[in-house]
């Protein structure tokens, strides 16, 4: 094991960190994005929500940078607000996303054996159903009355958490067949003391991997939904509802400007998670391009998007 | 294990995966409480014998595991029932109607996305770290990351609607033209993508050395050889390839007037009409099934190391 303390350890996976560009360039244009949608609402003197039927459809300038929209609101604050609600949607679905699929995947692999044949078998059947017929289907379930923020965050997280849960419980897997833990088994420690000393404390990495995987279908996600219709209800900005606003009123403008935020985004957050991949294993650091063990876990390529 | 018997286990679990499915949905939407014939916004509620009429089709006063049971059996033999919402119109109409129209669509839609994602994928793969390789490679990541309905948006609007460069519809192949062009780009980048990655590693194998020592031509290697044995982790991304497929027709539909399923999906959403959103979730999931045995009967085909694996 390392000789070097958890500080230096530290210290040495944010250097690895730092000299990774995919990492540094996606965590950058995540915090960019992130920032514009934070700060944007809050020192722009347009309030997002407000109708100014003077300025309607007005092309960028000065006062208003992306121009205003059919109700004059200004898009430049509209699209960061939009942004904030769509990202909020997306971290509280992510919170969700990791409790379900670090307990599922977790189970499955240190019960292993049958169990985790089973258990796999069914995620395979899950991950092989669509994602958007199956969302719609339980947002007419809970969304009795009217749709709103909470039951969008539900019906994208009960969707989207197969990837981390598969992720979660590969890791496992591999840590089990490690020396270490296989040492620490010899030594006489327990099933429990490996698993919660050596196992699950090591698996860490992977659920911020997971996670950042998961954030690009978890933002298309929302947008799929409120283009059709389905998401939060009408004057709650996300770029899903604004690029609809864009479809309804005619507008290529509003309908790209959203879609460019999402690509982005996505792009973003894909490069972060390999980066992260990669600086968060010691045994990669310093390794030019590096494999990717974690993506290949998946097994499922490539799952961001769909 | 014979092939024969690799496809008979993964037909046998199918079964309980579907029931798991329907299951599921059935719980939900009984769960959500109220009573199915509540009338949403906008739509006129049902006359009272009516409302009976259909109580007792879909046996809606007996306990749950009766109602459910009633529903498996009317799923068995096909029989899914009259809507709740729309009087003049069953469940069984929308399959017969929109699925084909739907399946045409996709398939259609996959059968130029994959080979020229293929092509693309490879194109790149021989040329690896070149300026053409990067080239193909950002086509392929923008096709996967750009919203579908931003593409539909914008191929509807003006080749459609301002230009009448197409028709709108279904009924002639020049209305289908764009429909299908718009579904299948962000397939295409996906598998172009994957086609690169299993093309690149395969190229470093020892066989394909040996084959270029030999004095095999570079197109002979790459045609036999290396597309040959990328095709296994392209056919496993068949599932998320196919989520792509209907994820992107709800939206090719809408804009382009499609008679499909997905529109049928969506107004059977906002009107709460159960036995049409069960009855088509039920046959969008056996088609998703079907469409999975196939590609790991194909896979298990080429790489028979696959049937000890994976059944």
């Amino acid at each position: 094991m390392s000789v070097a303390g958890p500080t230096s350890g530290r210290r040495r996976m944010i250097g690895a960190f730092f000299r990774n560009p995919t990492a540094c360039l996606g965590a950058a244009v995540v915090l960019l994005v992130l920032a514009y949608c934070v700060v944007v609402p809050l020192v722009s003197p347009y309030d997002p929500e407000d109708a100014d039927f003077s300025a309607v459809r007005e092309p960028p300038s000065a006062e208003h940078w992306l121009g205003t929209d059919q109700f004059g609101r200004d898009i430049f604050t509209r699209l960061a607000a939009g942004g904030l609600v769509t990202l909020t949607i997306a971290g509280a679905a992510l919170a969700v996303i990791l409790v379900i699929g670090v307990a599922y995947g977790a189970t499955s692999g240190l019960l292993g054996g049958r169990v985790d044949t089973v258990m796999m078998r069914l995620l395979d059947g899950l991950l092989a159903i669509p994602r958007l017929p199956v969302s719609i289907v339980i947002l007419v379930v809970v969304g009795l009355q009217a749709q709103n923020v909470q039951t969008v965050v539900l019906a994208l997280s009960i969707v989207n958490w197969m990837i981390t849960a598969r992720l979660v419980r590969g890791e496992i897997v591999f840590l089990k067949r490690q020396d270490y833990v296989r040492a620490a088994q010899a030594l006489g420690a327990g099933r429990r003391a490996v698993a919660r000393r050596h196992v699950v404390p090591n698996a860490f990495g992977i659920v911020l991997v997971a996670l950042f995987l998961e954030l690009p279908a978890v933002i298309l996600g929302e947008a799929f939904l409120s283009v059709l219709g389905l998401g939060p209800e009408a004057p709650t900005p996300t770029w899903g509802n604004i690029a609809l606003e864009g479809i309804t009123f005619g507008r290529l403008w509003l309908v790209f400007l959203p879609s460019l935020a999402i690509a982005i985004f996505a792009v973003g957050a894909n490069l972060l998670a390999d980066g992260l991949g990669d600086t968060l294993d010691p045994r990669r650091w310093g390794a030019a391009r590096v494999g990717r063990r974690w993506r290949k876990l998946a097994e499922q390529p490539a799952p961001e998007i769909v | 294990m014979s092939l024969a018997a690799f496809v008979l286990r993964r037909l046998l679990w199918a079964i309980p995966l579907l029931l798991l499915v329907m299951l599921l949905t059935f719980v939900l939407m009984r769960g959500a409480g109220g009573t199915p014939f509540e009338p949403p916004e906008g739509v006129p509620g049902l006359p009272a014998p009516e409302q009976r009429e259909l109580a007792d089709f879909y046996n809606l006063d007996e306990p749950w595991f009766v109602e459910f049971g009633t529903y498996v059996r009317n799923v068995a033999t096909l029989q899914f029932g009259p809507s709740l919402v729309n009087r003049s119109r069953s469940v069984d109409d929308a399959v017969v109607q929109g699925f084909p129209v739907t399946g045409e669509l996709i398939l259609l839609a996959a059968a130029w996305a994959i080979p020229a994602g293929i092509l693309l994928g490879l194109f790149a793969a021989v040329r690896r770290s070149s300026a053409l390789d990067h080239l193909a490679t950002s086509t392929a990541s923008i096709l996967l990351v750009v919203p579908v309905f931003f593409v539909t948006y914008v191929l509807s609007r003006y080749l459609v609607y301002e230009w009448d460069v197409f028709p709108l519809g279904w009924d002639t192949w020049q209305g289908k033209v764009l429909p299908v062009f718009a579904l299948g780009l962000a397939p295409a980048g996906y598998v172009a993508r994957l086609t690169r990655a299993a093309a690149v590693e395969t190229l470093q194998a020892d066989y394909v050395r040996t084959a270029r020592a030999k004095g095999l031509r570079r197109s002979r290697v790459v045609g036999l050889h290396v597309l040959r044995n990328s095709a296994v982790p392209i056919l496993s991304a068949a599932p998320p390839m196919l989520a792509l497929l209907v994820t992107g027709a709800f939206f090719v539909e809408s804009a382009f007037a499609v008679p499909g399923v997905s529109a049928e999906f969506v107004q059977a959403a906002r009107a709460k009409d159960y036995p049409m959103i069960l009855g088509l979730t039920v046959v969008l999931t056996v088609l998703v099934l079907v469409v999975n045995l196939i590609a790991d009967v194909l896979m298990a085909t080429l790489d028979p190391r696959l049937q000890e694996e994976r059944a």
